[in-house]
């Protein structure tokens, strides 16, 4: 089985362009939320949110032609570019090793879709323009991406919920490790739009959206929400041995993986845990490392009332007694919920953390319940020497997907 | 080590019939699945025909869900879901439920609960809308998840939603969960529902057929949309033996490709989809001489039958001449995500009944599609190794190869 090492991370989120910036903001806990109004119009009511704000495309996407690319693939093109660009692929070396892509995301395009139907209920399917069509497929984005950077191998879009991203790249590690492929650039991406907030502030899983405090506070004992973020998130995974032939820096390792499903969707708290606890069970025995190997976390938890408990159940039921000396962070705290990007930020934020020995804190964290199972969640960031990272992610409706990253002894 | 991985279920929904033996035994006839539209309103169109599933209820094939709950392409899932788990002679509630996954293609999720938001939007009434409008259930995830939830299976779980080439996209992945060991038994497939966001976008694109889809063909017109769904079980080989499982055929590997070229036109010299069909059959340690019949992706539009052809001929060289490739399209018109499912269970099912499917509506040769389509009848030949291609806008190239299983 090849070896799957990370030589490329690219992300563009509210807190900025680069995982440096990004990781610098966590550890400041700083926030890329806002409130958000735009919606008002539509009755979609004010909520905190994460939207990408200054987002300029042509500042990593110069010199052709943007039309036929919507926001999502845009997003998605732009991560991508970041991932590829610190390493100096050409796209005569990515043809060359028929590098592929495989995205994660919840949502994809559907405000695209959204957008191309409404016109045509306005104006009439003779209105619709066919260019706008090509984007209302799913896997839009992915191709985009691929014609944009010349990726020619496999080449995949993934939805599992807000997990989708992480299982990407999970899937790309297996792609690599049984050699089916050499490189393939892996994660996730999510619009800001009206549509998933729309969803969620119909669910009232939105913070805020029953009078209390609008701030998404993962593991706070008066959490009541989690707020929708935007962004993408690529890593370049290679197997190990393709990227030092090649001569690029190896940033860290996948070492194990897993993704699982509650068959009740989220609706039986006991199913939910034992299927969150099982992915990282198996990622544990994927990745050939034992509970107390385990350095730090960074958890899935956004603030929700219901997940973020179980969660916590979750990981001291599949660590033992190693929970209550892990250190954790949930970015989704700073970020908002970034859905099908989430799990792919959280993991180059957790890279970043093995290699800059810093794990950010969870800001207005200072209040958990009595007995909460994670007693080293807080707000303070800290210092860590830690080589072996664990990503959790989960969705709401059931998806788990958990992922062991280490620094290469 | 990596395990052999057989199929030993199929299961169908289609406009031609519903589980494997009606559907079978509808396509050995020719009969054609392509009616007039009801479900949405077409009188817009220049064109009011597609390939509706009619009389669908899914109550029947539902245990522990409630269909209501849930769009049309999860009910046509979990239906297909049901009838390839009877077929393998596998009862959902006393497999390993925890190594058990599913892995759906679809093109567009769960389009009808977009459109009642979109109306809801338009006509200013989103505040009164109800679950009609539930984007949850619009997630293309939705459909293995409901899947996955409907059969309690708690493993491997994943929407691939590949456009056109989505069902094989899916049954790759699941291919690769068994092989690997991380899963003992996949549903995998594909699952899509008429809606008015692809026969708008096809029809804008002028793709679309008025009336009949002649695959190959010189006066081919275009494609006519359609629905359906089918799923194929999957289990590694040591297992479908120790059950004494019949096993149709045996997936020998798969290739998957991007043009990286245009969103939705092909390769003007098939590169990415000639790519696809030799990587999938050197994955299956075979050679184009060994391939008995070609699946084609097949839409019936001017541009794709033309380059598919270019394509097998530049993966198959000589022998392109010599194997049989048909298009079912010309029956049940363009499943979109499930049309490539459909076409695996095709392929499956041709291995163990040494028979192929036609192209039908067939009448006049293009000089530029010169192979052998097996023209309006279906054929009884050896079907020892059969390849399954789709193509998807993207750029998405996919070929699956089964083979007949020899211990």
């Amino acid at each position: 089985m090849n070896r799957v090492a990370i030589t490329g991370m690219g992300i563009v989120s509210s807190l900025g362009d680069s995982q440096r910036d990004v990781h610098a903001a966590f550890c400041e806990g700083r926030s890329g939320l806002r409130p958000v109004t735009r919606f008002e119009s539509t009755g979609v009511p004010c909520c905190l949110a994460g939207p990408v704000t200054d987002f300029d495309e042509k500042k990593y996407l110069p010199g052709r032609n943007l039309r036929p690319l919507d926001r999502l693939a845009r997003l998605a093109t732009s991560a991508v570019k970041l991932a590829l660009e610190a390493t100096g692929w050409t796209p005569e070396l990515l043809r060359a090793s028929e590098a592929g892509l495989a995205l994660g995301t919840m949502f994809g395009a559907v405000h695209t879709v959204g957008e191309f139907d409404r016109g045509t209920v306005i104006n009439g399917p003779g209105s619709a323009s066919p260019l706008d069509f090509a984007n209302t497929v799913l896997n839009a984005a992915a191709g985009q991406a691929a014609i944009w950077h010349g990726l020619t191998g496999i080449n995949s879009t993934l939805t599992t919920g807000a997990t989708a991203g992480l299982d990407a790249i999970g899937y790309a590690t297996d792609l690599i490790r049984s050699g089916r492929a050499a490189v393939i650039v892996a994660g996730g991406v999510e619009e800001f739009s009206l549509e998933p907030v729309y969803a969620f502030e119909r669910s009232g899983l939105l913070c805020g959206s029953h009078g209390d405090d609008p701030l998404p506070v993962p593991f706070h004992a008066r959490r009541n929400g989690l707020a929708p973020g935007e962004g993408a998130a690529f890593v370049v995974l290679e197997d190990l041995d393709y990227a030092l032939a090649g001569g690029r820096p190896v940033l860290a390792e996948i070492r194990g993986h897993a993704s699982t499903l509650d068959t009740s969707g989220g609706r039986d708290g006991k199913l939910s845990v034992e299927a969150m606890a099982r992915a990282i069970h198996i990622a544990l025995r994927d990745a050939g490392c034992g509970p107390d190997e385990i350095d730090c976390l960074s958890a899935s938890a956004n603030g929700s009332v219901t997940a973020d408990g179980r969660e916590a159940c979750a990981v001291a039921c599949a660590l033992g007694s190693r929970a209550a000396r892990l250190p954790v962070t949930a970015v989704k705290s700073m970020l908002g919920d970034t859905l099908g990007a989430s799990g792919a930020m959280q993991l180059i934020d957790l890279v970043e953390t093995l290699r800059q020995g810093t794990l950010p804190g969870i800001p207005n964290l200072d209040e958990v319940d009595a007995g909460f199972p994670l007693p080293m969640a807080g707000p303070e960031s800290r210092e860590l020497d830690a080589r072996i990272g664990l990503v959790n992610s989960v969705g709401a409706h059931g998806s788990c997907c958990s992922l062991v990253v280490a620094l290469r002894k | 080590m990596r395990r052999r991985v057989v199929v030993t279920g199929v299961g169908v929904v289609s406009s031609i019939g519903l589980g494997r033996r009606q559907f079978w035994a509808s396509l050995m006839d020719g009969r054609s699945g392509i009616s007039p539209v009801e479900s949405m309103d077409t009188s817009q169109h220049g064109f009011h025909r597609g390939g509706e599933v009619k009389g669908f209820t899914p109550d029947p094939w539902f245990r522990r869900l409630d269909a209501r709950c849930m769009g049309r392409a999860s009910q046509f899932g979990v239906a297909a879901a049901r009838m390839a788990l009877d077929d393998a002679g596998l009862d959902p509630l006393e497999v390993d439920a925890e190594s058990a996954g599913v892995a759906m293609g679809t093109t567009s999720g769960e389009p009808e609960y977009l459109c009642r938001f979109d109306d809801h939007v338009v006509a200013g009434t989103l505040d009164k809308a109800g679950p009609e409008a539930d984007l949850f259930r619009y997630l293309a995830h939705t459909i293995a998840a409901n899947i996955a939830g409907e059969m309690g299976f708690g493993g491997v779980n994943a929407t691939i939603p590949c456009a056109c080439a989505a069902g094989n996209y899916a049954i790759a992945h699941a291919f690769d969960a068994i092989a690997s060991g991380r899963s003992d038994l996949m549903l995998a497939g594909g699952a899509d529902a008429f809606a008015r966001v692809p026969y708008t976008g096809f029809a804008r694109l002028g793709a679309v057929a008025p009336e009949v889809c002649r695959p190959f063909d010189r006066n081919r017109k275009g494609m006519i949309p359609g629905e359906g769904a089918a799923v194929l079980v999957l289990e590694p080989m040591e297992h479908a033996l120790r059950r004494g499982s019949l096993i149709w055929a045996e997936i020998g590997g798969y290739g998957l490709s991007c043009d990286a070229y245009h969103m939705t036109s092909a390769h003007p010299e098939g590169a990415g989809a000639a790519r696809a069909m030799t990587s999938a059959m050197a994955r299956s340690g075979i050679g184009p001489d060994d391939v008995s019949y070609i699946s084609a992706h097949g839409t019936g539009t001017a541009s794709n039958d033309r380059l598919e052809t270019i394509a097998v001929k530049r993966a198959f060289r000589e022998s392109a001449y010599r194997t049989p490739i048909s298009s079912i399209k010309s029956m049940l018109g363009h499943t979109m995500g499930a049309a490539s499912a459909i076409e695996a269970a095709v392929c499956t099912v041709a291995i163990h009944e040494n028979r192929v499917p036609a192209t039908m509506n067939f009448e006049e040769p293009d000089p530029e599609c010169d192979l052998d389509y097996v023209p309006n009848r279906a054929r009884e030949c050896d079907v020892r190794v059969a390849m399954s291609n789709a193509f998807a806008f993207g750029g998405a190239n996919s070929s699956l190869i089964f083979k007949r299983f020899e211990d």
